[in-house]
């Protein structure tokens, strides 16, 4: 190694010491303090008792109730994450081949509802979804129905309203890879007889794949730890994963919450490491 | 030429596309023979590129009508017409390595595997890129990347190839060498080439027919000889190469030739003229014949400027007042010797003066 370039190791290793400082003390350590807390009986009067012990897992993974609510976890997430998809590609792909100006002032229009706080706006959703809220009024003022319908403490109402605050990350993400793929390609691909759908299937899809990856991973991520919608729209018998944890944790039962955490933990890197493995991000900086 | 028949590949019939307000191409009309490299030439802006991406249907015309193969394609989409195209920066897919982007309009067009395999293999082979089928593009050089991209464009097997400045992003040594390459491997295959490009040796090297263009208009169209010896107007005189224009009078016209008065003296010129036309006159600097002062001399000169470029010598001369270029061999049997000062006779052998088209001046 020549002295330049270990001039150069040491430069960068300098700049990422900070960060790399801050994420030891304030993110592993917790964090192995928390696997500490999840391998150890409750206690009634510690944070949790001397006894080391596996029976917090085995609790989730043996219990018909916890194991229902991961899978509605997931059942919830996959919902989010599909819709978002769906809706935020289709959107994107319409904005992204406006000028970078118009752009720019419908990506914001989009993301006016982010400057809300969470619990506003479901609250919001409560005022138009309750049993007297405004679509069940106008609905039976109309006479399309005779009952009030129950759209609150659905599984429906969480994962709509959920959506409607992950999609702008989604349109954001999707918009930026789409504006960026050159419109060579494109051509390029019609030039070789690839019609508009297999241009679409063949080029535009996996061109786009970064942000559609970064996008997913993104909202996953923010919909598995999402909890005022959560509580708010899906009342007391919609739990999910979240709610759970934080139902454990103001019962006391310190541990069982820390291994909740460590297998929400896992779903999230199962779940983002199967979405880089299908969509392939990486395939379009030419590396296999 | 070879495999070239009269039958054109490529038709346009008073085609006009305009952007806004900016005309990009006026009332084109234009026929490029089958086997044919075709060429069309002129500045940035000059409507070119926007002809060539009429062919391939990235553009509609506003008006008129374009042919591919006797096939009228005027509102045919893109992916439905018989041509393959080499983009100036290649757009070679970068998820795909080598051989799928070959394989790319095989597979498109529904081409059963085996088959599509063998044809990509030739295709890499014909551009001797065998050995690289599993590479990506960013791990390719610009010249093989210009290589994948024609194999790209030539296993396709079109009716047209178009090609938009494809060597406009590789260094000279490289660019000459893949004129050579490209004008042989369109020989081999006998396939109809129109080719976008600024660059006016390149044309001259590389066609068989070039069509200068200014302003969404041909100004010129013939053969690269006819193009560069005999300009039928200043802009294409000047823009392939530097030329001598003299504003000049008809005198007499006898049989197929026209003596002519200019300020620097007499001379003769081809075609028939009534006495009294004005004309202008080019010349290009190399046909002008330079000699050693002679006392009867038609057109006397002097010698202002001498610049020594080793094959050749630019000399800047003075008849009468008119300012005109010579270059001159350095040859055996004439080695440079002027000076600046020194008196010369010149004359304009009457086969390599054209008389340009009127209202261009």
């Amino acid at each position: 190694m020549t002295k330049l370039v270990m001039t150069r190791r040491l430069a960068s290793f300098a700049l990422l010491a900070p960060p790399l400082f801050v994420s030891i003390i304030f993110f592993i350590v917790p964090l192995g303090l928390l696997f500490w807390v999840s391998i150890h009986g409750s206690s009634s009067s510690e944070l949790y008792s001397d006894q080391i012990t596996a029976e917090n897992y085995i609790a989730i993974i043996s219990d018909s109730f916890y194991l229902t609510i991961v899978q509605r976890t997931l059942g919830a997430g996959a919902t989010i994450l599909a819709l978002c998809l769906v809706f935020g590609y289709a959107t994107a792909y319409v904005l992204a081949p406006l000028s970078p100006r118009a752009r720019l002032w419908l990506l914001l229009l989009l993301s006016l509802p982010l400057l809300v706080s969470n619990v506003v706006r479901a609250y919001g959703w409560l005022t138009l979804l309750g049993r007297q809220g405004l679509v069940n009024v106008v609905l039976q003022k109309a006479g399309a129905i005779d009952a009030p319908l129950v759209m609150l403490n659905t599984f429906q109402a969480v994962a709509f309203a959920l959506m409607t605050i992950m999609l702008p990350y989604m349109v954001i993400s999707i918009c930026n890879a789409l504006a960026t793929i050159d419109s060579y390609y494109r051509e390029a691909a019609q030039s070789l007889r690839a019609n508009p759908f297999q241009t679409f299937v063949h080029v535009t899809w996996p061109l786009s794949s970064p942000g559609v990856a970064s996008g997913m991973l993104l909202v996953f991520l923010m919909s598995l730890s999402a909890y005022v919608a959560i509580v708010l729209l899906g009342g007391p018998r919609m739990k999910l994963l979240v709610s759970l944890i934080f139902d454990s944790a103001a019962t006391f039962r310190w541990p069982l919450a820390a291994a909740m955490s460590f297998v929400l933990l896992a779903i999230a890197l199962v779940v983002c490491a199967l979405i880089l493995m299908v969509l392939r991000p990486q395939r379009v900086q030419g590396r296999g | 030429m070879i495999n070239q028949s009269n039958r054109p590949d490529v038709r346009f019939e008073n085609v006009r596309k305009t952007y806004g307000k900016a005309t990009a191409v006026r009332d084109l009309s234009l026929s490029i023979p089958q086997g044919s490299f075709f060429s069309l030439l002129g500045p940035s802006g000059c409507g070119k590129t926007t002809t060539l991406r009429l062919i391939a249907g990235f553009e509609v015309p506003d008006s008129g009508d374009v042919f591919i193969r006797d096939q009228r394609v005027t509102d045919v989409a893109p992916y439905k017409r018989d041509f393959a195209m080499v983009f100036q920066n290649f757009a070679l897919f970068p998820h795909l390595n080598v051989a799928e982007n070959v394989a790319f309009g095989l597979r498109m067009s529904g081409v059963p595997k085996a088959e599509r395999a063998a044809a990509v293999a030739a295709a890499l082979d014909l551009v001797k890129l065998g050995n690289f089928a599993d590479r990506y593009p960013k791990q390719l050089s610009g010249g093989q990347q210009q290589r994948v991209a024609i194999a790209r464009a030539i296993v396709m097997k079109p009716a047209v190839l178009l090609l938009d400045e494809p060597l406009g992003a590789l260094d000279k040594n490289l660019r000459e060498s893949m004129q050579v390459e490209l004008r042989s491997l369109q020989r081999k295959l006998g396939i109809t080439t129109v080719f976008v490009t600024h660059d006016q040796e390149e044309a001259l090297t590389m066609s068989d027919q070039i069509a200068v263009m200014r302003d969404g208009v041909v100004e010129q169209l013939g053969a690269p000889r006819e193009i560069y010896e005999r300009p039928a107007t200043e802009f294409v005189a000047t823009f392939l190469g530097a030329s001598n224009l003299i504003d000049v009078v008809a005198v007499a016209a006898e049989a197929d030739q026209t003596l002519v008065e200019a300020p620097c003296g007499r001379f003769t010129i081809p075609g028939r003229h009534g006495p009294g036309t004005r004309l202008r006159v080019s010349i290009r600097p190399e046909r002008v014949a330079l000699a050693k002062a002679e006392a009867n001399a038609a057109i006397p000169a002097t010698v202002r400027d001498v610049v020594y470029r080793g094959m050749t010598a630019h000399i800047t001369l003075d008849a009468n007042g008119l300012p005109l270029m010579a270059f001159v061999q350095n040859s055996a049997e004439a080695a440079i010797d002027w000076q600046p000062g020194e008196a010369a006779s010149i004359a304009f052998p009457t086969g390599s003066l054209g008389v340009l088209a009127q209202g261009q001046a």
